[in-house]
């Protein structure tokens, strides 16, 4: 909408509305004020037509008088203007800006576990660091030994879980050492992936050593079991549990007297 | 001979690697195999198929190429983008030269030997020259669409036929521009989503290539015209592997389900003189995928992912039929890779990249012949050591005393000092080894755990003198002349006067510890030594060769024994000489001189010397005598060998003291149960 500078003819009105736009509490008035003195295309349309006919009318009027006062008046008016505008709206984005962080900081300590719990857990891990660094290294080397010799695709993202767990809290970037990282290269990466895929991937008729061992055992006179029939690995944990308590259960008994 | 306690081991977890190529090299009637971790190992096929000498292994060298050149060179091309020379003399990598194209899939020598293709990742063959140096970059020829997989020469060394996926093409040596392409079906009469990989090609002299694929096929192409004129339909998996011989008239094929299939050029009709290619024998040896075969003038040699080395003598090409002509099979390792230290009862076991230590169970119940004891402490894993680094380890050793250990990789020296307090252990390595101790074929300590002796590959022999909490370098003995033998074994006297090391072309040198200079030499014999042990009391030196034969030699006499001297007169029992893995430890029984403990993979045999040597005629494997028969009898048939194969596969057999043996036995299905999948078989009823 084109903002047509007011006419002479509306001058004094605009001029009273000038007048009040220099106290700030009537700004917003003023500003009401300038937009209701925005006049609509229709409402411009009318007057222009009738200013037009007037003109013609009064075609052989002289020209009105616009004193240099008057004129500077409506210019200085009118930057004043423009800043005021400016700054409201810097002022308006600024508010909308503090909101939105009040609201995300709100938000986040909503996430976060409270207080007490973070501080602890900064402790605690700061000394252990402390204490066994040492232990950590070594641990990480097997660790990193171990997923070699497996083999498997996802000894990289091992490697760097295990490296943000020493670093601490700070999950945004890992620091590793270049001598540390293994010697391999982009190109023999995806060549040993192309060997791999070739000859043990999908499409390959591979079965595991257990059954290809007890294909014969099934085909026997006399059916045997698999050739890897027990899961020796099977309840480790349980078993050497089991083997603790019956020790110490033993170490009891000895010592109760016979009665 | 006396009643044993034998702990019977069997938590040694020792799993080989799979052997990724072969090369034949036809003057010197020897063996190149290189493995997945990078090892390469060379086999003397005519010294009774011993391994004489091997490159340690390393973590970024996956091996994919192997071949021979002029002149007895040896080159490997891997995955690492990388040429690497070995020098056979010093037993040292020459040099390794980067091609600059990618991960490197395969190469070959030209028949004259004095040129090298190689084939990349980036489709691109490049041709170098081999100078006597070094090697020379010359000429790229024109790059294909997708990876070279093999390369053959012709033999006149006019073109060369490479293998990529799905097609194969022929290139002109000179100018090197591909003249021709062969399209490959990729099914056999039929359509396939999955691309058809040559795994092989090999070029004859009249033009025809032969190409092997991942469908299962052989097929046999005209390269003049580019047509296909025979396929063969071999197997439903793949065929990974293809050699042929020298003369052209048959060639050997390695599939993915282990079969080996042989080829010959056999005419049409008796009368004829059309040949054609027809496939005459299988040969099921492997479990796993055949992924390298060769062809010597009477073998055909295979080697795959179940680890074994198979070479199997062809009938028709063998003149005489003797033990020669049997089927020999390498599975289990030519050298030792355990230690004992008796006083503490520890066992130490050399991995590629750590080392195992372990304390024997104990047991307090007796029992009579045969019988299993039951265990009141079980076996004790004590320490798992890793070295720092990608290369793998070459030896190792653990000193009587159990105080310290002792290993060494292609570059780095290791020592520790281990201490035990109350059932823990404590480890401290000993740091700023010397310059000159940089990588050490053997390792051996002394009787009493003050000194330390190292074989180092450049020949020279050091004696250490260990002191708590350091080392105090004693003497070198200057290196010797010759080419360096990779089993150079060291045996040191029980009272450490003596120190005896073989691996000089002169034969075993015997050293005066005391006195620290050479005091004999024991004749060259012309087979590789297997075995050393110097016996106490009498310091005789017994050798064991690769062709079986026992030597016993008296260190301070300088002379062989009469015990040895009457051995070699009667000559060995022929079913001794026929045996086939070498003897890899000699120990003694310390009150009883004239017993000698010697165990090769699948016996272990205790020699009486005071009882009267066997003939051909007499059994030489006698079980023991029952009881109840007479005492004549037993006289009558009691030879000096009691050998006894109740415990196999044997990979170390040792006295811990009067009353105790250990044996360490490594089951081959422990082996089997560890390695890749197979390919799947599918049989009637399953």
């Amino acid at each position: 909408m084109v903002q047509l500078r007011p006419r002479a003819s509306r001058a004094p009105a605009s001029a009273s509305a000038m007048v009040d736009e220099g106290q700030p509490a009537s700004e917003e008035e003023a500003g009401h004020g300038l937009l209701l003195g925005q006049p609509s295309s229709g409402a411009a349309a009318e007057p222009l037509e009738e200013d037009e006919e007037g003109d013609d009318e009064l075609d052989d009027e002289a020209p009105e008088e616009l004193t240099f006062a008057s004129a500077q008046a409506e210019a200085k008016e009118e930057e004043r203007r423009v800043r005021e505008t400016v700054r409201r709206d810097r002022a308006l984005l600024k508010e909308k800006r503090k909101r939105r962080e009040e609201l995300f900081i709100e938000q986040k300590k909503r996430k976060l576990l409270p207080d007490t719990i973070l501080e602890k857990l900064t402790t605690a891990s700061q000394t252990s660091v402390k204490k066994s660094p040492g232990k950590l290294k070594e641990v990480n080397l097997q660790k990193k030994n171990e997923e070699r010799e497996k083999g498997s695709d996802s000894k990289k993202a091992k490697e760097k879980v295990q490296k943000v767990q020493t670093v601490g809290q700070n999950k945004s970037y890992m620091a590793v050492r270049l001598k540390d990282q293994d010697l391999r290269d982009s190109r023999q990466e995806a060549a040993k992936a192309f060997i791999q895929n070739c000859l043990y991937g999908p499409g390959t008729n591979r079965t595991t050593v257990n059954k290809f061992l007890s294909l014969e055992n099934k085909r026997l006179p006399m059916k045997k079991a698999a050739a890897q029939f027990l899961n020796n690995t099977w309840g480790s944990q349980r078993k050497q549990n089991a083997k603790r308590f019956t020790k110490r259960w033993m170490v009891r008994k000895m010592k109760t007297p016979k009665k | 001979m006396g009643e044993f306690n034998v702990h019977r081991v069997r938590f040694f977890n020792y799993v080989p690697s799979g052997i990724r190529c072969v090369a034949y090299n036809n003057q010197s009637n020897r063996l190149a195999v290189s493995r997945t971790d990078g090892t390469v190992e060379i086999y003397n096929l005519s010294a009774n198929y011993f391994q004489e000498k091997f490159f340690p292994g390393h973590e970024s060298r996956a091996t994919e190429a192997l071949c021979w050149a002029k002149g007895q060179r040896l080159f490997s091309a891997g995955l690492n983008g990388e040429i690497i020379e070995y020098d056979l003399q010093e037993l040292t990598i020459k040099y390794a030269v980067d091609a600059f194209g990618g991960p490197i899939w395969s190469m070959a020598a030209s028949p004259s030997g004095s040129q090298l293709l190689v084939g990349c990742e980036d489709g691109s063959v490049k041709l170098f020259q081999i100078t006597p140096d070094r090697i020379q970059f010359e000429r790229n020829f024109d790059r294909q669409k997708s990876r070279i997989l093999s390369l053959s020469w012709h033999p006149a060394g006019t073109h060369v036929a490479a293998g990529c996926i799905d097609y194969i093409s022929v290139f002109d040596a000179k100018s090197g521009s591909a003249i021709g392409k062969m399209l490959v079906d990729r099914q056999y009469m039929g359509v396939s989503k999955r691309k058809c990989i040559i795994w092989g090609v090999a070029f004859l002299s009249d033009g025809t290539v032969i190409s092997v694929d991942s469908a299962g096929k052989v097929q046999i192409w005209d390269s003049a015209t580019g047509t296909l004129v025979k396929n063969h339909l071999v197997s439903n998996a793949d065929v990974q592997s293809i050699a042929v011989s020298d003369q052209e008239d048959s060639f050997v094929v390695g599939t993915a389900e282990g079969t080996v299939f042989h080829f010959q050029l056999v005419s049409v009709t008796s009368s004829s003189s059309e040949k054609q290619w027809v496939r005459t024998k299988p040969f099921q040896h492997h479990t796993h995928d055949v992924r390298a075969v060769a062809h010597s003038p009477t073998a055909l040699i295979s080697g795959g992912t179940d680890t074994h080395l198979v070479i199997r003598p062809l009938m028709e090409k063998v003149e005489v039929k003797n033990y020669d002509a049997a089927l020999r099979k390498i599975t289990f390792p030519h050298r030792r890779l355990v230690s004992c230290a008796k006083k503490k009862q520890l066992l130490l076991f050399q991995f590629a990249h750590h080392l195992e230590l372990w304390r024997l169970g104990s047991t307090v119940a007796t029992g009579k012949n045969g019988d299993t004891l039951p265990l009141s402490k079980n076996a004790d894993h004590l320490l798992h050591l890793k070295t720092k680094g990608p290369e793998n380890i070459i030896c190792s050793s653990i000193s009587p005393c159990g105080g310290w250990i002792a290993c060494s990789t292609a570059s780095r020296f290791f020592l520790y000092r281990l201490n035990y307090e109350h059932d823990n252990i404590s480890l401290q390595r000993v740091s700023k080894m010397p310059v000159f101790l940089r990588s050490a074929l053997q390792i051996l300590f002394s009787e009493d755990s003050t000194k330390l002796f190292v074989a180092s590959n450049q020949r020279s022999l050091h004696v250490i003198r260990l002191l708590e909490g350091g080392f105090k370098h004693l003497h070198t003995f200057q290196p010797q002349s010759g080419p360096v033998q990779s089993a150079c074994l060291l045996a040191v006297s029980p009272d450490g006067a003596w120190l005896a090391a073989s691996g000089a072309a002169a034969g075993v040198l015997v050293y005066s510890v005391r006195r620290l200079k050479l005091h004999c030499t024991v004749p060259a014999y012309n087979f590789p030594v297997t075995a050393l042990g110097i016996a106490p009391n009498t310091n005789n030196l017994v050798i064991a060769h690769s062709d079986q034969q026992v030597f016993e030699y008296s260190i301070p006499d300088k002379q062989y024994t009469e015990w040895s001297r009457a051995v070699q007169k009667q000559g060995f029992h022929h079913l001794w000489l026929q045996r086939d893995t070498p003897i890899t430890h000699i120990s003694f029984h310390p009150k009883r001189p004239m017993h000698i403990l010697l165990h090769d993979t699948y016996m272990f045999c205790l020699i009486d010397k005071s009882l009267p040597l066997p003939n051909d005629k007499t059994l030489l494997y006698n079980p023991l005598p029952p009881t109840n028969e007479s005492d004549v009898i037993r006289r009558r048939t009691a030879h000096a060998f009691k050998i006894s194969k109740k415990y196999k596969p044997l990979l170390f057999v040792d006295l811990l003291d009067e009353k105790t043996l250990v044996a360490v036995e490594r089951p081959l299905d422990d082996i089997v149960a560890q390695l890749p999948p197979p390919i799947k078989k599918k049989k009637f009823g399953t």
